[in-house]
C-alpha cells in the first residue's frame, strides 16, 4: 500500500459519504438538518474531487479500468455499501467516520508531502462545521448499534498498529500513525472508543476493510453515470434540410 | 407565538439570528435565522443555509439575547 492508495481510499470514502449525506437532504428531522445534509454532501463530493486530483502529482494513480465494472474495486467502507435507513446511521457516520477522515487529512497536512500539505488544508476549515453538526446530534443521543459500527470501521480504517500506515508515519509522510489517529479522534469527540477486536489477518490493506462486499448496484450505476444516461433524452435526429 | 397558536421554536430549540458581511468595509447585516437546540448545531446550520455568498465574516446571536429598545408600533 502506498500513500496514493491511502489518498484514493479517503477520496472514495468521501465520495460515498457525500452521496449518502445527499440522500438525506429531504429526509432529515428538520428543514435546517435537510439543508445541512445537502451542504455537507456537496462539501464531501467536492473534497473527493480535490483528493482524486492529488493522485497524479503523487506519481502513481492506483485507479484501474476495473473501477468501471467491479463495484468491489471502489475503496469504500462497508458502512457505505447500502443506503442508510435510520437517522442514527447518518449521525454516527457524521460524528465518527467524517471526523475520522478529517483526522487522516490532518495527518496528510501534517506530513512531509507538499501537494497534500497545500491542497488539503482548506478542507479542514470546511470540515469544522461537519464536526459541530455531528457532535451536537451525537450529544442528543442515538442508538448504540450504528455508533459501535462506525467506531469499529473507523479504527479498522486507520489500519493495524504495525502496518503500512504506521510506516508512512515513521517516514514522515503522515503526521500521525494509527495510534495517534485513534487518540486524536477520541480527543475530538471527547469520548473513548468502545473496545474493538480487529482480526487484521483478514483485513484488506487496499480497501482498508475486513468485511467483504461492495457498494449497492444502484449507487454503483450512479457513480458510473449509468443512471444519468437512463434519463437522458434519445439522441437528437438530424434536422432535415 | 402567532394568533393561531403556532410557534416556530418547539421543545428545547433556540432561535438564532444570522449576521454576515462580504467586505471589511461594510457593516454586518442580518441575513436570516436558524433554529437549533445548541450553539454548535446553530453554527453548522447557519453556515450550511447561508453559504451561497462569499462572506468574509459570519456571526450568530441568540434571538433572546438581543436587547430591543423599541419595536414596531412602539416608537
Amino acid at each position: 500500500m502506498s500513500l496514493s492508495d491511502l489518498v484514493l481510499s479517503i477520496a472514495d470514502n468521501k465520495q460515498m459519504l457525500g452521496l449518502r449525506y445527499a440522500e438525506w437532504a429531504t429526509r432529515a428531522p428538520s428543514l435546517e438538518a435537510d439543508i445541512a445534509a445537502a451542504a455537507m454532501g456537496l462539501d464531501d463530493l467536492g473534497h473527493s474531487r480535490v483528493l482524486y486530483g492529488c493522485l497524479e502529482p503523487l506519481g502513481a494513480d492506483p485507479r484501474t479500468t476495473e473501477r468501471e465494472s467491479n463495484a468491489a474495486s471502489i475503496r469504500n467502507l462497508p458502512y457505505f455499501d447500502e443506503p442508510w435507513t435510520e437517522w442514527s446511521q447518518f449521525v454516527a457516520a457524521n460524528a465518527i467516520l467524517d471526523t475520522a477522515f478529517t483526522t487522516m487529512i490532518e495527518a496528510c497536512v501534517g506530513g512531509s508531502v507538499e501537494v497534500l500539505q497545500t491542497r488539503l488544508r482548506k478542507m479542514l476549515m470546511e470540515e469544522r462545521y461537519h464536526f459541530l453538526h455531528g457532535r451536537s446530534w451525537l450529544r442528543s443521543g442515538i442508538e448504540k448499534a450504528p455508533l459501535e459500527r462506525a467506531w469499529r470501521e473507523a479504527i479498522e480504517w486507520f489500519g493495524p498498529p504495525d502496518g503500512e500506515t504506521a510506516a508512512l508515519h515513521t517516514e514522515g509522510k503522515l503526521g500521525m500513525g494509527p495510534a495517534e489517529l485513534r487518540a486524536r479522534l477520541e480527543e475530538q469527540l471527547e469520548t473513548r472508543a468502545p473496545k474493538v477486536e480487529v482480526d487484521w489477518s483478514t483485513w484488506d490493506p487496499i480497501r482498508r476493510r475486513g468485511k467483504r462486499g461492495a457498494v449497492d448496484a444502484h449507487t454503483f450505476g450512479m457513480l458510473r453515470g449509468l443512471e444519468e444516461k437512463k434519463y437522458a433524452p434519445p439522441a437528437a435526429k438530424p434536422t432535415p434540410l | 407565538m402567532s394568533k393561531d397558536g403556532y410557534k416556530r421554536v418547539s421543545g428545547d430549540a433556540i432561535e438564532y439570528e444570522v449576521f454576515a458581511r462580504k467586505t471589511r468595509e461594510e457593516p454586518l447585516r442580518q441575513v436570516g435565522s436558524v433554529v437549533a437546540p445548541d450553539t454548535d448545531l446553530a453554527m453548522a446550520y447557519a453556515r450550511a443555509t447561508y453559504d451561497e455568498e462569499r462572506w468574509c465574516e459570519m456571526a450568530i446571536v441568540r434571538k433572546d439575547d438581543v436587547i430591543r429598545l423599541w419595536q414596531p408600533g412602539e416608537a
